[in-house]
């Protein structure tokens, strides 16, 4: 099985540039790793003002209980955040600061 | 958890002069105001049309309390006679199938144990997960050994008051080589006889009920003696069984399944009865595989599977009554209530008084489907959600809040806390995706097609899908053109047949939507706005049926597909789903059908060969869900497919049910069969279907001033249908 290759910067560069619709075999194997399991424990996008703000954040343990909120930094588009939520998973999966800013 | 007004209503479609009771909770003292508006659009996304909704004249803007009123998640029975369970000395016997041993907090299997006045007794799982004995305010008798999850047991206790012995037991049905299948533990505890309510699956807490048990609970009973542990750890039925005659009570569950009546099957009859749907017709302790319909094999169906987050009624106090007035046009509404910044909407479903259509067109809001849909959370039930929309898990305040606040009642697309299917959804509670300046799915995507009809001046009739299960054909007699929402996907079988026959009779039927007719539900026959369903065999699943509980407990009825049921959606509207993705939607391609003389009408005013190839929703008209005509699976020969969209990235995933074999080539990049068809085809006695096969159809209504071809295809074949003569 595939493992996420840090040296892949085209793949983050690739996600950057186009986060939604057709993206490369490769890209597409990287996002179905990002992505598989469940979303409690790991970064996700929680909008926090209707259409205009989203934050990271990450699920609590169990239903019932508090999500954690990223409160320093707020995204101005879904765009941004997405993109946000990629570098998250990226350090999450391989223990390294994604390499594209 | 963010603040959050909630509120609902007793009814959810209703004529006008109606009396309608609005029940209202806020986290916040003080008052809040509520009026009536008229919702024609709630899409308040920058992409959209714009949120719009006009005040109601008549019904005047008051000022009410506000108040918090709990919601009583979690389901139990309670028997009706609590005075013959004030026992000194007492025996306990059932079986038990534990879902969520790790829960870390109590989970009462029976008894009439309270926790505030600590008297009483009651078996129960520990914070731990072990069974236990606990009698008044004593510590409790604990077996010291682990259970396993999802596995049958029979536990049992005696207790007897004059010596003070208790014995607590467990014998686990399934072998296994390296461990003990029985176990027991002794001690000393004194009585605790109090007339406390008996409770399964919950204790008492003065007047409120704690403690809820995850799982499965078969033949409960319990006797007014100190009886020998091998005797209550024999199965039913053999030599060692204590005889029934000496039990208090013994109940079996599998009697009035699909009610809420609990049947003790001892000579006392003490009975009881259900709070908050757990559910029932489950396979029990002894089912063999021998019987998959519980109709027909009641004895090894006799299992109740209890959970915490049950919910069918909130059961909150009315805050206040708004009667509507007699002359008020069908249409959409809501109670709109405002406490500060906290906005809230109830949203009512005003449809003609009976017999009394104001037009020839109605629009048949499909709230089975956002019943079924109900303040779910995927986010956190799938652990495919993210493969499944290829998008990283993107939710809103509302989410955040149905995920803090435990249960608010889930949706049929969720995992209840123990990892089980939900199989109910009711609208006695708020329900917060069906509301406006939401997500754009099922009520606010629907708004789309409301928006777009008010523009363009045509004047329609509002019926439900609650109307339609009441009513049947008679719901839609009275129109010669019929919409559906874009998703109308949850069934009952008298809700099919009335379309079906509709269609049949002449009727006009436009599906501006997709994956719809799909999943087969029941209404509960006597309860009121609850369905029930089961995820049986195959199909694009939220979770799995567990073997042999396919069959609805509230009608019997097989659940699962429509067309593993012999109805395939391709045989009322000409095509079925046929593949789904979330992330960008597509554009139709015009096709030579489109310039059959038979289907001229639909193309009129139209040059363009792509249609729709913009839209709110992904971009396109054809995106979200998708279906495809296929003659082999029911759509009609002469059904014309005027356009089809078939260009769809890897993001988007054909449905499992026309999947066999496992393969590689199932998405958009690499499989055929994932399209969206636009299906045109008559019906006897002058009628016809006409079917677009996308849930983003609808977003692209309002594109330009409501002038594109989407539009124009969708004005041209109302204006068709709504004429008299035959197709």
């Amino acid at each position: 099985m595939l493992s996420i290759d840090p040296s892949r910067t085209d793949l983050c560069e690739e996600f950057k540039r186009k986060p939604f619709g057709r993206h490369s075999a490769d890209l597409h194997k990287l996002l179905d790793l990002m992505r598989w399991g469940f979303a409690r424990g790991r970064t996700v996008i929680l909008c926090t003002v209707p259409h205009k703000e989203w934050r990271l954040a990450k699920f609590g343990p169990r239903r019932g209980t508090p999500m954690q909120i990223d409160e320093n930094r707020a995204f101005n588009s879904y765009q941004d955040a997405v993109w946000a939520c990629f570098r998250a998973r990226w350090k999450e999966m391989t223990g390294r600061d994604c390499p594209i800013e | 958890m963010p603040d959050r007004l909630l509120a609902y209503t007793d009814k959810l479609s209703l004529e006008p002069g109606d009396l309608v009771e609005v029940k209202v909770s806020s986290p916040r003292p003080g008052s809040y105001r509520a009026s009536l508006v008229r919702m024609i659009c709630g899409d308040d996304s920058p992409e959209g049309p714009g949120y719009k909704a006009e005040p109601v004249a008549g019904v005047p803007s008051n000022e009410y309390p506000a108040r918090h009123q709990p919601i009583p998640c979690g389901s139990y029975v309670e028997i009706d006679d609590r005075n013959a369970f004030a026992l000194q000395s007492f025996s306990i016997r059932t079986f038990i199938w534990p879902t969520w041993l790790d829960k870390s907090s109590e989970q009462c299997i029976l008894g009439n144990w309270d926790a505030a006045s600590k008297t009483g007794y009651a078996l129960y799982l520990d914070a731990a997960g072990r069974l236990a004995l606990r009698i008044g305010d004593q510590a409790p008798l604990l077996l010291p050994h682990d259970l396993v999850s999802r596995h049958w047991y029979l536990v049992a206790v005696a207790f007897d008051a004059k010596s003070g012995r208790a014995t607590l037991g467990s014998r686990r049905l399934m072998a296994y080589g390296h461990s003990g299948q029985r176990h027991f533990v002794e001690g000393q505890l004194a009585p605790s006889a109090v007339a406390n309510r008996f409770l399964i699956a919950a204790w008492n807490n003065a007047k409120k009920v704690a403690a809820h048990f995850n799982g499965k609970i078969d033949s409960p009973a319990i006797y007014g003696e100190a009886l020998k542990l091998e005797a209550l750890l024999a199965f039913p039925g053999t030599r060692d069984e204590v005889p029934p005659e000496r039990a208090v009570a013994d109940w079996d569950f599998s009697q009035d399944v699909g009610g809420t009546w609990v049947i003790d099957s001892s000579r006392h009859r003490r009975n009881g009865h259900t709070v908050n749907l757990p559910t029932r017709g489950m396979t029990g302790w002894n089912w063999d595989g021998s019987e998959m319909n519980w109709k027909r094999k009641p004895e090894q169906y006799g299992a109740i599977h209890f959970h915490d987050d049950d919910l069918y009624d909130c059961a909150w106090q009315t805050d206040f009554s708004m009667r509507l007035p007699k002359d008020l046009k069908s249409g959409v509404y809501c109670v709109h209530l405002m406490q500060d910044e906290l906005e809230e909407f109830a949203p009512l479903f005003v449809r003609p008084a009976k017999g009394k259509p104001t037009s020839s067109l109605a629009f048949l809001v499909p709230t089975a489907s956002y019943l079924a849909y109900a303040n779910h959370q995927m986010d956190t039930s799938w652990s495919f959600d993210e493969l499944s929309s290829a998008r990283f898990t993107s939710i809103n305040r509302t989410d955040q809040f149905l995920e803090e606040i435990y249960s608010l009642g889930l949706s049929t697309y969720d995992l209840h806390g123990d990892g089980s299917g939900v199989c109910h959804s009711s609208r006695l509670r708020p329900i917060l995706n069906m509301r406006p300046k939401g997500d754009l799915w099922q009520f606010n995507a629907d708004t789309h097609i409301i928006d777009w009809l008010a523009a363009k001046g045509l004047d329609c009739d509002i019926i439900t899908d609650e109307d339609l299960h009441r009513d049947g054909l008679d719901c839609l007699k009275p129109y010669r053109c019929v919409i559906t929402g874009t998703h109308p996907e949850y069934y009952s079988l008298k809700m099919l047949d009335a379309v079906q026959d509709y269609t049949d009779r002449g009727g006009r039927l436009m599906y501006l939507g997709a994956n719809g007719f799909y999943w087969r539900i029941a209404w509960h026959p006597s309860l009121e706005g609850v369905i029930e369903h089961r995820r049986s065999e195959d199909g694009m699943r939220a979770w799995m049926t567990q073997p042999g509980e396919s069959y609805m407990a509230f009608t019997g009825e097989y659940s699962g597909l429509w067309q593993r049921n012999g109805r395939p959606p391709n045989m009322l509207v000409g095509a079925a789903f046929s593949g789904q993705g979330f992330d960008v939607a597509s554009y139709y391609k015009r096709l030579p059908a489109s310039r059959d003389p038979r289907a001229a009408f639909i193309f009129e005013g139209v040059t363009e060969d792509r249609i729709g190839d913009f839209g709110s929703i992904g971009g396109g008209a054809a995106g979200w869900e998708l279906d495809r005509a296929d003659t082999s699976l029911g759509t009609p020969p002469h059904a014309l497919i005027v356009a089809t969209a078939d260009d769809f990235p890897a993001s988007y995933h054909w449905v499992n049910e026309e999947l066999n074999h496992t393969h590689s080539a199932v998405n958009g990049d690499t499989c055929p069969m994932i399209k969206a068809d636009m299906v045109f085809f008559e019906t006897p006695h002058g009628g016809g279907v006409f079917s677009v096969s996308s849930i983003s159809w609808a977003g692209s209504l309002a594109h330009n001033g409501y002038d594109n071809n989407v539009s124009r295809i969708t004005e041209n074949v109302v204006r068709r249908f709504l004429d008299a003569k035959p197709l």
